[in-house]
């Protein structure tokens, strides 16, 4: 019976269980067909809910739709937005109701706002670092050097810290990394005690901090420099300048100024090439120049040459700059190779500059003869022409050409100027020009369209003497000495009563080259002494009270072209030749050979020869348009006190010699071509 | 007048090691230029950049001073700078090793 009983029982609920089942999924049904009507919710999603709802059930729990149903009762925009809400609750919603479920199972659902524990973790910092910061900023490069280095210390050093930790569960190295020690980690363990004492004082004594000291994020590591460069960073969009516009500002004056200006600059800087990091102390490379400088010696120095500008043509004329002692302005001729050149040119040279290239470039149209610097005037350089103009170039005009040129009429120059210089005082000076045809014409410079006077140069009513070279005493403007192509040699003066040629010194025997009157200045005056040169092979020593010279060097083997005085030495005199061959004669030392002579490369005429003012240099200039700078000893560049007194016996000798000379009624200087004129002329 | 600019360019260019001269606005844009066009405007961009920035130096350092010239000795070049009111040329030069 009871088993019966029993069985019944158990029929009955079994019963009532497929019922409860059957009734179960009849309602599930309907409401998935209702959810289905209201939400389309996607298949995916749904699909995901069937699941859920079949694990649920399984567990005897309410549906999650029944819970998403009343959850959908609330306002939502959208299903995404629903979706978005719903699915981090699964797990929340799940376990709320499985606690409660586990409670009462057929209880309606009963929802409550529950506090959702929040947990704020802060983002990872990226701490980056660089070699900058580390050096300014110590702060963080240390810390994980630190912790391990505080680990032992901390029980001493912050051992006073532990009754303000009032959570003796946390551990101190945990909040130790979100500390802020910028001041403490600055110092050294030593210095830092006193610091933190300091610390500990900012601490109000009576408020205990809630657990921990005021905790704050460690700011990345930035520095101001940091900063700057990242904003730098920023690429700046480089604007591409179109042709015309690149035109434009070629073709501007602005852009002319500074080219010229910096372009000069700029070369300048290119060519000193010293090198800075000579190491003394090192071995040095054994090929070290070690020149013997107090010798004689002439030692090449530069070269001073343009290929466009000074090839092939024939240096006419050397000149000094009075106020810039390193500028020489060097006149050329005609290059006959390139008729579409201008044919004068007149270049300035730099001697201090290591730049191989002028520093100005003038031209005109006629070759010019010769050029000097405006005494007076730094900014000027003037030139003779084979035309007869005079003109003036002046370097601060964006110009090559002349600014001014004197007329060509009958009342100036119709013939080659050769001779040109300005002679006279700051407030009274002039510029002398002599052309060819005899005729001395002086200029102010403010005012080049007729000369202030004009003076023809004959001897004795006879023809103008053709004047080829000229030469003014020292601090003499008046009396001038100059050379004439028939070979004769003459003196003149310009102002007083008997202005114009005075004396005739006879001697040479073809056209004069070169004349140079004695220029240094010691106590004795040797302002009456010059020098010529010529084409009969010799230079002669002329005292211009005397007719006859002083003395005849009879050295050279050819053409002499040009002599020039040291303008130091008062016995020392430098003449070259057609041959290439630049003498240096002393005096004092030897009067029948030079103390030293060399040879240009190539073997081309010399055409001109000049001291550098400060007499430590000499250049030559030949006749393809090199200036050949050279070195000279010592002993040249620098003569002893006595040498002036020396030069007063060696004078005293010549005019011994020249009695003696006489006394044998032998005929003098015979030797060389001179002899052979000598001959035809008696 | 054109081709006088040009002269002084190759002036510059014949000196014993230069690699090239570019000639900038005050706003580092290369107006003329021995160099090719990518060397060129990484030239000028950096270097222009350098310049104003050591002419502020100068100035910042002494307001009446102004910069004159601008000479980089590296290892391998020589990167010089002649700055003006409105230009800049900038020359290279490789470094000569004797």
């Amino acid at each position: 019976m009871s088993d019966r009983k029993a069985e019944l029982e158990r029929k009955k609920a079994r019963l009532a269980a497929i019922r409860e089942e059957k009734e179960r999924r009849k309602r599930e049904k309907e409401q998935k067909d209702a959810e289905e009507a209201a939400l389309r919710a996607p298949g995916a999603e749904k699909d995901q809910h069937k699941e859920i709802d079949e694990m649920l059930s399984s567990l005897g729990v309410a549906p999650v739709s029944d819970v998403l149903s009343s959850l959908s009762s609330l306002p939502s925009g959208s299903t995404e937005n629903q979706s978005s809400l719903t699915t981090p609750d699964h797990s929340l919603q799940s376990t709320t109701v499985t606690s409660q479920s586990t409670v009462s199972k057929k209880k309606p659902t009963n929802l409550s706002v529950v506090n959702v524990q929040t947990t704020c973790i802060p983002p990872k910092e990226t701490v980056l670092y660089c070699k900058g910061t580390q050096t300014n900023q110590t702060s963080n490069e240390r810390d994980g050097y630190f912790e391990d280095w505080w680990r032992p210390r901390k029980a001493q050093a912050f051992g006073y810290y532990d009754e303000y930790n009032l959570n003796p569960g946390l551990e101190w190295e945990d909040e130790f990394t979100v500390l802020t020690y910028d001041d403490l980690q600055a110092e050294d363990e030593e210095s830092s005690l006193p610091t933190l004492a300091g610390y500990q004082s900012k601490l109000p004594p009576g408020i205990l901090p809630h657990g921990l000291p005021q905790v704050k994020e460690v700011q990345p590591a930035c520095t101001s420099l940091e900063t700057q460069e990242q904003k730098k960073e920023e690429p700046k969009p480089v604007r591409e300048l179109s042709e015309e516009e690149k035109m434009m500002i070629v073709l501007s004056k602005d852009f002319q100024t500074f080219m010229d200006r910096c372009g000069r600059i700029m070369e300048r800087a290119l060519s000193e090439n010293i090198d800075i990091y000579t190491d003394y102390t090192g071995i040095s490379n054994s090929d070290e120049k070690n020149e013997d400088k107090s010798g004689t010696r002439l030692s090449l120095n530069r070269v001073f040459h343009d290929e466009k500008w000074s090839r092939n043509r024939y240096v006419t004329s050397l000149d000094w700059s009075p106020q810039f002692p390193e500028l020489m302005v060097a006149a050329y001729h005609q290059n006959y190779e390139s008729p579409h050149e201008p044919d004068g040119v007149c270049l300035v040279w730099n001697t201090k500059f290591k730049k191989t290239t002028p520093e100005y470039i003038f031209h005109c149209q006629s070759a010019v003869l010769s050029a000097t610097f405006a005494r007076f005037h730094p900014n000027y350089i003037l030139g003779g022409t084979y035309s007869g103009q005079i003109v003036l170039w002046d370097n601060r005009v964006q110009k090559r050409t002349p600014v001014q040129r004197t007329p060509l009429s009958a009342t100036a120059h119709t013939h080659p100027v050769y001779c040109l210089n300005v002679v006279g005082t700051q407030n009274a000076h002039n510029l002398i020009s002599v052309s060819t045809d005899g005729r001395l014409c002086s200029w102010n410079l403010d005012m080049l369209s007729q000369p202030q006077e004009t003076l023809e140069l004959q001897h004795k009513q006879a023809k103008p003497i053709a004047v080829t070279s000229f030469a003014f005493p020292f601090n003499d403007v008046n009396n001038f000495v100059l050379g004439s192509e028939e070979g004769t040699v003459y003196s003149a003066c310009r102002h007083g009563n008997k202005a114009g040629v005075l004396d005739m010194y006879e001697g040479h025997h073809a056209p004069i080259t070169g004349i140079d009157t004695h220029m240094v200045q010691t106590g004795i005056s040797f302002s009456h002494l010059f020098l010529t040169s010529s084409f009969d092979w010799t230079i002669k020593l002329w005292n211009m009270k005397e007719t006859k010279p002083l003395c005849s060097f009879d050295y050279n083997g050819d053409t002499v072209m040009d002599v020039a005085w040291s303008p130091v030495h008062p016995a020392v005199f430098a003449a070259v030749d057609i041959q290439g061959k630049l003498d240096v004669w002393d005096l004092n030392t030897d009067t029948e050979i030079p103390i030293v002579s060399t040879q240009i490369e190539g073997n081309v005429a010399i055409n001109r020869v000049s001291w550098t003012p400060s007499g430590t240099h000499v250049t030559v200039g030949d006749e393809t348009g090199k200036i050949w700078l050279y070195d000279v000893g010592e002993q040249i560049a620098h003569p002893r006190h006595d040498e002036a007194s020396k030069l007063v016996l060696t004078l005293q000798e010549f005019k011994n010699n020249q009695t003696d000379e006489e006394i044998d009624k032998a005929p003098t200087f015979n030797s060389g071509p001179s002899s052979l004129s000598s001959l035809t002329s008696r | 007048m054109s081709n006088e600019v040009d002269e002084i360019l190759k002036r510059i260019q014949s000196y014993k090691g230069v690699v090239g001269t570019i000639v900038v606005t005050s706003e580092g844009i290369p107006i003329k230029t021995t160099l090719d066009n990518t060397t060129t405007v990484q030239y000028a961009g950096l270097v222009s950049h350098l310049a104003d920035k050591a002419r502020s130096v100068i100035r910042d350092l002494d307001p009446t001073n102004d910069l004159t010239f601008l000479r980089i000795k590296s290892k391998k070049h020589e990167i010089m700078v002649a700055p003006d009111k409105d230009f800049k040329i900038i020359t290279v030069q490789f470094q000569p090793n004797d």
